[in-house]
């Protein structure tokens, strides 16, 4: 593994070579992450490595990890993570996925229950809730980027991302992003109308945590996957939106990080 | 040369200040603001001027777009069925099915075919890559949406020209494993085809499969650009040359009686560029894959730095379609004329720009004027048919395709 001066390090997984986090020390939790990738300098990652070695890869067509042809779906993604839960040393390893990853966690822990120790859901997509005219999760390819805006964060005024101010590089990182995501997620829209019938072979400890004023996936939609896993909790993060690692580091380090302490 | 007379039937009745504070005027403007009424006037008035040319020697084409005021023609295949029917000596250019929108290319085959045999032989199939709000209104991911492209042209071009019995098709992006149409095409094995592009490496394998490629409001160096890949991906894969008859421009194009009238007039059609175009920044520079992720630097920001030019790999200039409509909006008739986006004038003045830019580019075979858009009226759109197949189609005709030398 090679540190590079970014924060970033490389992992190795069935032949992709994936730009990868790590922080903390402890019990490993694999962290997979939403619309964009992990910052090394976030400061959740901080307080959370306080109670866990974290683990957060870019997924393929994210950031600097490379996408062969060929992988193009969340089926693909899927095996992948697998892959990984068979690659680590430890037996069982912590599992959260954030938005999107959410959506990946939710399949990984249903098809992987005896590798995951505990599993965290955080303003996770990935199944249909509601009847057909309404949409569960907001269409972030077919709204205005105001109305994504609004709807992503409690206080968009100082946490949503400003191109106008960005590096270059990071602006490439921000539209291959939104690139992999559109791949992955574009249909059926960022579910899957299988999964939520399988949900309840989930045995493993796990909570749901949602950002209180979420408008890409409103809290009610997090309560409703939450009743979906047998025995898991659900908890709300006040003043954040989709995104309550970033908006709330410490009440949601807090809340995950007693979890994962249990 | 061959003209192609294409008319998008667009819908400007929607109030200005409406449109002033939509954030798009096609994919997400409520229906609402399209009266089916003043539609159906709009469709009968557009359908005569069809028939006129097929009356004066004009071919004709019909396009589609979706859910805007640029086009009322969600439904191509409807035109084209009217069009076999109704025309009697017009080529009917289908430009086109947007075709990696829909499900299923067998359909689109289905389609056509019936559509050649209704016109006895005068369908000329016409591809077209579609995007922006073209993919919200249809559901299609804007990613792989060239590759859908491709593959669905590969079925029904197979579709159209199997004989033998059902075939199956087992594809990355389409499944159809019984295929057998009946009837096929009246042409043999399949009616020519043709692609609207104007991006170097799309143009490239238009190229290679010898279809005619048509450029739409590119102007000369977007045209001798797109011809120049052309040509060159048939001679590295050592493919013969081609005459001109394989390539087409498509400019926005009207004659008066008079330069001064025919410019007036013709002005009217940059509506469609000024006015049609305007679309929201979802549809437009954050649709994904519609530029390179290495050129969000200069897409991405609202004020751009100076950034080196996209690139894609090969020293080549890539120009999205996204790029050149933001270049479209608030074009003057002056700059429009002077870029080769609108031709108008007098007969002669007219048939100068046209023989001018013809040269400029190399030559090509085909000329798509786009002769109805915006507020000219069914009267001018009319007149205008009329005086140009009168008076500048024989001269036009008379410059014969000639083999690439």
């Amino acid at each position: 593994m090679t540190v590079t001066s970014s924060g970033r390090e490389r992992l190795s997984v069935a032949d992709l070579d994936l730009e990868v986090v790590r922080q903390g020390a402890g019990r490993p939790l694999l962290l997979l992450h939403g619309f964009q990738t992990v910052a090394p300098d976030a400061p959740f990652l901080d307080l959370l490595g306080r109670h866990a070695e974290i683990i957060a890869p870019s997924h393929p067509g994210f950031g600097d990890s490379p996408r062969p042809a060929d992988f193009e779906t969340v089926y693909d993604l899927v095996h992948l993570y697998l892959e990984l839960l068979e690659t680590l040393r430890h037996e069982t390893v912590s599992l959260m996925g954030l938005s999107f990853g959410g959506w990946l966690a939710a399949e990984i822990a249903v098809k992987a229950g005896a590798r995951i120790d505990r599993l965290v859901l955080v303003d996770a997509l990935g199944i249909k809730i509601s009847d057909p005219e309404t949409p569960d999760i907001l269409d972030v390819f077919n709204a205005h980027p105001r109305e994504v805006v609004r709807a992503s964060w409690h206080a968009p005024k100082k946490w949503a991302p400003r191109y106008d101010d960005m590096p270059d590089d990071q602006l490439v990182r921000v539209a291959r992003a939104r690139d992999a995501l559109c791949l992955y997620g574009w249909h059926p829209y960022m579910h899957n109308p299988r999964l939520r019938r399988w949900l309840g072979r989930i045995r493993r400890p796990a909570l749901v945590v949602w950002g209180a004023s979420d408008g890409v996936v409103k809290p009610s939609y997090g309560e409703a996957y939450s009743k979906l896993i047998p025995g898991s909790r659900f908890a709300l993060i006040p003043g954040a939106g989709h995104h309550p690692e970033i908006e709330q580091p410490r009440a949601f380090a807090d809340c995950v990080g007693a979890f994962l302490d249990e | 040369m061959d003209v192609w007379f294409h008319n998008e039937i667009t819908y400007p009745f929607v109030p200005q200040d409406v449109l002033d504070r939509a954030d798009s005027v096609r994919g997400s403007l409520p229906n609402r603001y399209c009266d089916p009424r003043v539609a159906a006037e709009l469709f009968e008035e557009c359908l005569d001027e069809f028939l006129l040319c097929d009356e004066v020697g004009l071919n004709v084409v019909a396009i589609e777009h979706h859910a805007g005021i640029n086009s009322l023609l969600g439904a191509n295949p409807l035109l084209l069925g009217i069009l076999a029917r109704q025309t009697r000596k017009a080529r009917v250019l289908s430009l086109g099915t947007l075709i990696s929108l829909r499900p299923d290319p067998v359909r689109v085959a289905e389609e056509y075919a019936t559509a050649d045999v209704i016109s006895r032989g005068r369908l000329e199939i016409g591809f077209v890559k579609s995007g922006g709000s073209e993919m919200a209104s249809n559901q299609a991911n804007p990613i792989n949406n060239v590759e859908r492209y491709w593959e669905a042209i590969d079925l029904v071009t197979k579709a159209l020209a199997h004989r033998d019995g059902p075939f199956s098709w087992e594809g990355k992006h389409f499944t159809h494993r019984h295929v057998n149409i009946w009837p096929p095409p009246y042409q043999q094995p399949h009616p020519r085809m043709w692609a609207a592009t104007g991006d170097p490496d799309t143009v490239a394998e238009v190229g290679r499969r010898g279809m005619v490629n048509v450029m739409v409001l590119r102007g000369a160096d977007g045209a001798k650009r797109a011809w120049a890949a052309y040509r060159r991906a048939r001679e590295e894969a050592a493919l013969p040359k081609v005459g001109l008859d394989h390539f087409g421009y498509a400019a926005l194009v009207y004659v008066g009686d008079t330069h001064e009238e025919g410019v007036r007039i013709g002005e009217k059609l940059l509506w469609f560029l000024n006015t049609s175009l305007k679309s929201a920044p979802q549809y437009s520079r954050f649709l994904p894959g519609a530029t390179p992720p290495e050129a969000a630097p200069a897409v991405y920001r609202s004020q751009p730095r100076p950034a080196p030019p996209a690139g894609d790999g090969n020293g080549k200039r890539v120009v999205s379609a996204f790029t050149n409509a933001a270049t479209l909006i608030g074009v003057t008739a002056e700059q429009a004329m002077q870029r080769g986006i609108l031709f108008a004038g007098s007969p002669d003045t007219l048939y100068r720009q046209i023989v001018d830019f013809h040269d400029t580019v190399g030559g090509f075979g085909h000329l798509v004027m786009v002769g109805r858009s915006g507020f000219l009226t069914h009267a001018e759109a009319e007149r205008g048919i009329k005086l140009f197949a009168k008076e500048v189609l024989p001269r036009l005709r008379e410059i014969a395709p000639v083999p690439v030398s």
